[in-house]
């Protein structure tokens, strides 16, 4: 290194160079809350953590169910609903109808041409609600699971099914329920790998 | 299952590819940026404030300053002590931060002249600034249990650095044989990462109970009263290691205060422990140049404006993580986590954006969770929401909080790979 480095710009000269276009992302309030969650659900919702689900492009309804859900006790989480009851109901309208507008960005994922055969059998039960590939929800209160994570998905069904945690959706509890141990693997990772909606 | 998780942030990074680093600060983003912001320490709160003033805001000239090209991350290192991860999986480089046009200079940083608004870095080369970010972490007060300096970090390992430390303090454990003692002794609040020794001390047992080394034992002689998630951490001890983890607090003659490295002998005020492994965990204080830089109040540390993050000692210079204390201690302050270093670092990213570009600083937002984990499939979590009334750090009681003690048993087991899952993303959010 030769020498000393001088004030990169002046303020001035800028500024004196054009219009000055104000940054998007500092202006808007809903920036700064949401990158709240981006520690733990990835930049715009996109996960890179196989247990932590991507919220991304998620239907604001269902993000707004869960969170207020949450928020209330009204259903079981390890974590969300303590941290949530530090958010205004407002706030977290605000969040859903911010995270539903992002794209849905299915993770890059693997798995075994048999694992997703088995589960592509299995998930025939959940195609009237999910969609053929687990991307075309029939209404708002039902989520995506196309491209979402196998671990995450496993781990979500083991709660369905799992009497001692309070979820309220009874259908998805009793579908879940049907399921044999192994149908959970491989139905996860069947909707995990799908590119497509 | 736990493999996966344990894999894909090294996956997801390779995606970036390898953009060189540079090494020596450029003038080449000055005929177009809008002001320069100096960032010195590429750790969780450097790395993250540097990303997000230029996600905010791309024309803004981003140089980051740090000595190691190679950054390990501390959380989960515990569990390399434990023989459950490697330390490769905790490492990064900074190519996913040049990707996004930062200017990495891999220097220290050894001299901030808040006035003229100028850091000198090894060499003599200097930079000048319109904001500064201060995140060089923590230093170590050698000599706070007496007898304990650098040098007998070799033979008693700290590891609370993670690097060759933790890779020292692994070896030592696991040549420990059945029977004998292993000793932790925290330091004094504040300290970072205020479950950490509690985490480690389940992470040794875990290992030893799963070596034919169940009759050891572990034994937690501490300067304080109480410590983080102690409920949780008592009940994981018993419930997995039943008789292996013993803790001694402060009012019981718990604090170290002299070690004999070549005896391997811990002194309190008035007795003597042994321990075939001794780790000590020195006390704290922001790190050198914060200090060096007149930042810090009387007992080492940064205090901070609540709606910034702006030092309350000097005008644009923000200092972030573990340097920082901010919140009423002992009980209510922030704790010093790689969660709170890289929300601490948005809110200042944000107010430096809107301060150079004439905008209305935006509300700042503090929330932290600290995940730990006492078994690979046992973990638990502490939520810390924050609100600023009257330019104060306000902890709000009726959010956040522990984890319950009584709750099913699959909700240790999902927060164990949660906390799996939160790495990958929080490594992410700060170096990609
Ligand atoms: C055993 C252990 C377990 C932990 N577990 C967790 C956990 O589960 N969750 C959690 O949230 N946190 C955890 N932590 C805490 C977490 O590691 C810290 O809070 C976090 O690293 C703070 O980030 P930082 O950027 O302030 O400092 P650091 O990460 O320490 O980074 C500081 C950087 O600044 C650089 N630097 C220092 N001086 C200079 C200089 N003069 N010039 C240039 N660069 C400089 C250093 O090289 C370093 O890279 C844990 C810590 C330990 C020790
Ligand atoms: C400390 C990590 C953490 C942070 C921060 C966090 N989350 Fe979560 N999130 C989780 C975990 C863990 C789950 C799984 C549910 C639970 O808590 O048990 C989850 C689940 C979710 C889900 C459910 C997704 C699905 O399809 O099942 C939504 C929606 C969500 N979080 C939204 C948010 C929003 C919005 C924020 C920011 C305000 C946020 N989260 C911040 C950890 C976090
Ligand atoms: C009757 C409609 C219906 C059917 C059939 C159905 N689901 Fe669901 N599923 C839902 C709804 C609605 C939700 C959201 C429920 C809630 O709020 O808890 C859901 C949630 C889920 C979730 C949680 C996703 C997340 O992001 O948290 C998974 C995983 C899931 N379903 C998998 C399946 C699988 C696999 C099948 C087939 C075996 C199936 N579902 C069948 C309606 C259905």
């Amino acid at each position: 290194m030769k020498k000393a480095i001088g004030r990169a710009c002046a303020l001035t000269l800028c500024l004196v160079g054009g219009a000055m276009v104000a940054p998007a992302m500092a202006a808007d309030p809903i920036e700064a809350l949401a990158a709240t969650c981006n520690n733990c659900h990835g930049l715009n919702g996109v996960s890179v953590g196989a247990s932590m689900p991507s919220i991304g492009g998620q239907s604001e309804a269902y993000l707004r169910m869960l969170m207020l859900e949450w928020k209330s006790g009204a259903r079981y989480s390890a974590t969300m609903g303590r941290l949530l009851k530090g958010y205004s109901d407002e706030q977290i309208a605000a969040l859903a109808k911010y995270f539903a507008a992002k794209p849905w960005v299915p993770s890059e994922q693997r798995a075994p041409d048999q694992v997703v055969f088995n589960g592509r059998l299995v998930s025939d039960r959940c195609t009237t609600c999910h969609g053929e590939r687990g991307g075309q929800p029939s209404d708002s209160a039902t989520p995506r699971l196309n491209g979402q994570w196998a671990m995450y998905l496993e781990m979500e069904l083991n709660k369905y099914r799992d009497d001692a945690v309070n979820l309220p959706h009874r259908k998805m509890r009793k579908n879940a329920q049907k399921l044999e141990q192994a149908e959970v693997y491989e139905v996860s990772n069947f909707m995990a790998v799908q590119k497509g909606q | 299952m736990n493999s996966v998780n344990r894999r894909s942030f090294i996956q997801a990074l390779a995606a970036v590819g390898s953009a060189s680093i540079l090494t020596v600060p450029t003038a080449r983003a000055s005929a177009t940026s809008k002001a320069r912001v100096v960032v010195v320490g590429g750790g969780f709160g450097g790395a993250a404030a540097a990303k997000y003033i230029k996600l905010m805001d791309n024309a803004i000239d981003v140089t980051l300053v740090e000595p190691n090209a190679t950054y390990t991350a501390c959380p989960l290192s515990n569990e390399v002590i434990s023989g459950h991860r490697t330390l490769e999986s905790l490492q990064t480089r900074y190519g996913g931060l040049t990707a996004r046009g930062i200017n990495i200079v891999q220097r220290w940083v050894t001299a901030v002249d808040p006035v003229k608004k100028v850091v000198t870095l090894t060499g003599g080369a200097t930079l000048s600034y319109d904001a500064l970010v201060m995140a060089p972490g923590i230093d170590f007060t050698w000599g706070s249990v007496e007898g304990y300096t650098l040098a007998a970090s070799e033979q008693m390992p700290h590891a609370y650095k993670a690097g060759p430390q933790t890779l020292l303090l692994q070896k030592q454990v696991m040549a420990m044989k059945d029977g004998e003692v292993c000793i932790i002794a925290p330091p004094p609040k504040p300290f970072r990462c205020p479950p950490g020794p509690y985490e480690r001390a389940a992470q040794i047992a875990h290992y030893l109970q799963h070596h034919g080394k169940g009759k050891s034992k572990i034994l937690i002689l501490d300067p304080n009263d109480s410590f983080s998630k102690k409920g949780l951490f008592e009940q994981a001890w018993k419930t997995l290691y039943p008789g292996m983890i013993e803790w001694i607090p402060g009012k019981d003659d718990g604090k170290v205060v002299r070690v004999n490295p070549a005896t391997h002998t811990c002194y309190t005020t008035f007795g003597e422990h042994k321990g075939s492994v001794i780790n000590i965990i020195p006390a704290h204080t922001a790190g050198k140049i914060a200090r060096d830089a007149g930042l810090a109040n009387a007992q080492g540390w940064c205090e901070v404006q609540p709606m910034t993050m702006e030092s309350t000692m000097h005008k644009d210079i923000y200092p972030v993580g573990d340097a920082c204390i901010a919140g009423e201690l002992p009980v209510y302050d922030m704790p010093k986590s790689a969660h709170m270093a890289v929300t601490q670092a948005k809110v200042a990213a944000g107010a430096i954006v809107a301060k150079i570009n004439g905008l209305p600083n935006p509300e700042p937002y503090y929330v932290n969770t600290c995940y730990s984990l006492a078994a690979p499939d046992y973990g638990f979590s502490v939520v810390h929401v924050y609100k600023v009334e009257a330019n104060k750090f306000i902890y709000v009681k009726d959010a956040g909080g522990i984890s319950p003690i009584k709750t099913p048993p699959i909700t240790r087991r999902l927060e164990a790979e949660y906390a799996n899952g939160w790495f990958n993303n929080i490594m992410a959010d700060a170096f990609v």
